[in-house]
């Protein structure tokens, strides 16, 4: 697969990193990762640099992963990323939310690497 | 109790206190007497019937749910077997707590706890990085897991998972500190090992609608 560039976005620097790791470990060897701890930081990053793909938590300071999604469909931002959510909720209700916002994608905090494997390759694959 | 959404540390504390949060020592574990909640309606027909949490407050407050979370929680993001244990826990005078609140129809917290030691472990799994001392990695690492502890006990009963929400981590760092709780409608509070390390997970609620 060829470079791929991600933008994480969580307000936990260290679930960044396991998420980047996770990637990784699903053979997105060529990855250009960038972050942002929260939504508005997450806008701002997509303002400036062209992504691929979109991994966000829902429960951040500042903005929520929903509103997140709501504002890049809103500002045609990184209209070809597919997005995935990864995030401690884990209702229906809140996936529900989250497809309707525009999300591809929804995985549970605690996960495995095998699981963003299943999840975010087939995203890749199709996009 | 319904914490602000804050990541913080807090530093300090009384010296000689005893450990823990005020309370822990006596647990009202699987109280039923929680009140005859109401927590969301069912439309049958034209006619509207509410759903009693009483009906599920039993599964709320199983303490199994809580040790069923934190297996799974350590099992999957830090690849460590982790078993409940009965006793005491004996930990470094430096200790570190995490603080998670729970807000909708049950209002109340999620606590972990452990020594320094291995809060530093814990970070270690999480991140591949080696640490020597409670920095802002080794924080944040606790307030995830108690992030995750909290998502997935709430997860474990559909009405909890879908109507009460959870504040950002607050992280307390420190000596000797106690922790005080109000009056909750019940408390499960659970002590786990892994390798030689041990910490505390505590469940508060002191509301349900």
């Amino acid at each position: 697969m060829s470079e791929i560039r991600a933008l994480i976005v969580d307000d936990s620097s260290v679930m960044r990193k396991i998420i980047e790791r996770s990637l990784r470990q699903a053979g997105l060897d060529a990855l250009v990762v960038h972050e942002a701890g929260s939504g508005v930081e997450g806008l701002e990053v997509l303002k400036s640099n062209q992504v691929d793909l979109i991994l966000s938590d829902i429960n951040m300071p500042a903005m929520d992963g929903l509103e997140f999604l709501r504002q890049i469909r809103a500002q045609n931002l990184a209209v070809d990323a597919p997005v995935v959510m990864i995030t401690t909720e884990s209702s229906e209700e809140h996936v529900k939310q989250a497809i309707e916002a525009g999300a591809k994608g929804y995985i549970r905090k605690p996960f495995t690497a095998e699981q963003v494997k299943e999840r975010v390759l087939p995203l890749l694959h199709a996009a | 109790m319904l914490l602000n959404g804050v990541r913080s540390s807090v530093t300090g504390g009384q010296r000689g206190g005893s450990r823990g949060i005020a309370g822990a020592e006596n647990p009202r574990e699987g109280n039923e007497d929680s009140g005859s909640a109401v927590t969301r309606c069912e439309v049958l027909g034209e006619r509207t019937m509410p759903v009693s949490l009483r009906e599920s407050v039993g599964q709320v407050s199983d303490p199994r749910n809580l040790d069923a979370s934190v297996e799974e929680v350590f099992r999957l993001m830090l690849g460590l077997e982790c078993k409940r244990v009965m006793g005491a826990a004996v930990m470094d005078a430096e200790s570190v707590t995490a603080v998670v609140g729970f807000g909708g129809v049950l209002s109340g917290a999620c606590l972990f706890k452990s020594g320094a030691g291995t809060a530093m472990k814990i970070a270690a799994h999480m991140t591949g990085m080696e640490f020597s001392a409670v920095d802002d990695t080794v924080k944040d690492g606790i307030g995830e897991i108690c992030n995750m502890l909290a998502g997935a006990w709430k997860g474990k009963v559909p009405e909890l998972a879908a109507n009460t929400g959870l504040s950002v981590p607050a992280v307390i760092t420190g000596h000797d500190y106690k922790l005080h709780v109000q009056a909750p409608e019940f408390q499960i509070h659970h002590i786990y090992r892994f390798d030689d390390q041990v910490f505390e997970v505590t469940i508060v609620c002191d509301g349900l609608q």
